[in-house]
């Protein structure tokens, strides 16, 4: 019974992922269609403005974009259900080979940074909390705020002025040094600046999340038991709160990694570091539809996955809630 | 009553003195008057200044700051002093024109799947979920892709219809809870419509607790401004803006003119930190004692 529940669900899972991306891919490449602009300016560069109507046409049939826009739907989609999502008209190379060759550099971006801001967030949360309305809470409260108000763009631009342009101790762009691209601390060099503004973007807003759940929780009636039994106050912090924490956490920060992946585009593009969030900046703008639809599903289905791994996250830890209702009380904490 | 003294009472102690708490214990004044500041000085710039921000002095390109540029001048020439005021005339604009947008939208979305019924309600709740899970950023360049170049009225639209939903979601529990009380039905029973209930009995109720929402989507929304117009998405080099100020930053870092960086960002995060600030005040006056960013 057990076994046919879980199959049951896992399948629902699937088919709700599989429509949601349907229906997304559907949407974008709608709208990136009607977009204004010119996708062979992409392909063919400048030459574009200069064909002959004839020659355009030709161009045109040859891709596939004269036809009406349900019917370049249907054939993307028959050629996307075989793993053929075309070739990129700006690099003239299958999108799939575009993307492998960034995608690990993104990965290392977000990925760290996602791991970074998820422990440091929650050690400065729980740091308040402990300190709560003492100077140590307040000055990192305030620290917080300021940050916050600091457009990560202009963040990167200051680092970039301080520790490249002034001190001339950290490099300000790409990801490695010309022909040292196997030389690990080159690459590491190159990390630190952006890791800094991604980390740095994302961390107060779960900090203060932490933050305001664990003071919820040490104002509950079982932390004055606790503290009647006798308990320790780190002891009850740690052992009763924290525990209390820990998994709508979890489920909050499956959902935020969406944000943090998709935080490092504004970021990789003050760097130039070369990266997915370059290349969707680049592919929207010069209307490189395959690789844009690509990128977009990409993202759009990390997403959808992450909401529903949130969703059976937070089931699992408390079967009354549904994912949504866990978020919605931490915002109504935090938001107001 | 007086002819007789309880006996052993013991005669009241004088009250302590009570301190005269300052008026501005717990108002963020500092962030009213540098947002005043500003807001002020861009207004009366654009009705005093006979200068035009956008002016090209090739002569001047690229000077650091001094005497008769006291903001020093961008790589084209223009004098950022007189691009600040008036650049920062357009940031506030499109923040407040897109945050009235987004409000409107989240009031009329909100009140609408509040006052629905379960099942209406559920599936409007399900759509606005949906575009709250959309990162923005990707939405914002996506429709000012089909809207064409960018101008100060498409932005705002664009990051208006972009940022409604937070407030949406505030305004429908806060409509689930009004809408049952005892005025709103008597005045169904009595025919109102929609419209009436919503303007004169829901609206007043919840615009307190969405207002510190309101005043941080003005927050995102000059954010997402800046930071367009820096990717080359938003609003082009000649219409001055601080975002469009800062776009000229690749420049600058390679010629190393440092105020063309740190000028119009540090204006930008005055307001954005002003405006937080405010918000969070009027939250707490509201009752919320948990910070927030």
């Amino acid at each position: 019974m057990k076994t046919k529940r879980i199959v049951w669900r896992a399948a629902k899972t699937a088919a709700i992922f599989l429509i949601s991306v349907l229906v997304l891919s559907l949407l974008v490449f709608v709208v990136s269609r009607l977009a204004p602009g010119d996708p062979l300016v992409a392909f063919y560069g400048e030459r574009a403005e200069k064909l002959k109507p004839a020659e355009r046409a030709a161009a045109e049939a040859r891709l596939g974009l004269d036809q009406p826009i349900l019917r370049q739907y249907a054939l993307w989609l028959k050629g996307a259900l075989r793993g053929e999502f075309g070739i990129s008209y700006k690099y003239k190379m299958d999108v799939l080979e575009v993307i492998r060759a960034r995608l690990p550099f993104t990965l290392r971006l977000g990925g760290i940074g996602f791991l970074l801001t998820f422990f440091l967030a929650l050690g400065l949360g729980v740091l308040c909390a402990r300190h709560e309305d003492k100077g140590l809470d307040r000055a990192l409260c305030k620290i917080g705020t300021v940050t916050s108000c600091i457009p990560e763009f202009w963040m990167s631009l200051m680092l970039i002025l301080i520790f490249a342009v002034s001190l001339r101790v950290l490099p300000s762009s790409g990801a490695y040094d010309v022909g040292k691209a196997d030389d690990l601390g080159s690459r590491i060099t190159h990390l630190i600046l952006p890791l800094t503004v991604v980390v740095l973007g994302h961390l107060w807003y779960y900090a203060y999340m932490v933050r305001n759940k664990m003071l919820e929780e040490m104002r509950m009636d079982y932390v004055l038991l606790a503290k009647s039994k006798g308990l320790g106050r780190k002891k009850i912090l740690y052992r009763h709160c924290l525990r209390n924490v820990l998994p709508s956490y979890l489920s909050i920060m499956a959902i935020s990694v969406p944000h943090v992946l998709g935080g490092t585009y504004i970021v990789e593009s003050v760097f130039s570091y070369p990266g997915l969030g370059t290349l969707s900046y680049e592919s929207a703008r010069y209307k490189d539809y395959n690789l844009l639809m690509v990128l977009c599903i990409l993202s759009g289905a990390l997403v959808i996955a992450c909401n529903l791994l949130a969703q059976a996250l937070s089931e699992r830890i408390d079967p009354r809630m549904r994912a949504q209702e866990a978020i919605d009380t931490w915002e109504a904490d935090t938001d107001g | 009553m007086d002819d007789f003294t309880l006996v052993g009472a013991r005669p009241q102690a004088p009250l302590p003195a009570q301190k005269k708490v300052p008026w501005y214990r717990g108002k963020p004044v500092a962030a009213y008057l540098v947002l005043g500041l500003i807001v002020l000085g861009c207004l009366l710039w654009s009705a005093f200044s006979k200068t035009d921000a956008g002016y090209m002095d090739l002569s001047a390109c690229n000077l650091a700051p001094s005497r008769s540029h006291l903001f020093g001048t961008d790589t084209m020439g223009r004098d950022i002093f007189a691009m600040i005021w008036s650049g920062g005339r357009l940031s506030l604009i499109i923040g407040v024109c897109s945050t009235l947008l987004s409000t409107l939208i989240a009031v009329f979305f909100g009140s609408l799947s509040g006052c629905a019924g379960e099942r209406l309600g559920g599936l409007l709740t399900r759509v606005n979920e949906i575009f709250i899970s959309i990162p923005n950023l990707l939405l914002i360049v996506l429709l000012q892709a089909i809207l064409g170049q960018a101008s100060v009225w498409s932005l705002s639209i664009v990051i208006g219809l972009t940022s409604w939903m937070s407030i949406a979601k505030v305004v429908r529990t806060e409509v689930r809870v009004l809408r049952g009380s005892e005025y709103v039905q008597a005045a169904r029973c009595m025919g109102g419509s929609f419209l009436h209930i919503l303007r004169v009995h829901l609206a007043p109720n919840f615009l307190p607790s969405i207002l510190f929402m309101v005043i941080m989507n003005v927050r995102g929304a000059m954010l997402a401004e800046s930071t367009l117009s820096f990717l080359g998405l938003g609003l082009p080099l000649e219409v001055v803006s601080w975002g469009s100020m800062l776009s000229l930053s690749e420049k600058a870092l390679l010629t190393g003119s440092w105020w063309m960086i740190v000028i119009p960002g540090v204006f930008l995060v005055a307001t954005l930190l002003s405006l937080t600030e405010i918000g969070n005040a009027i939250r707490r006056s509201l009752g919320h004692s948990q910070k927030i960013l």
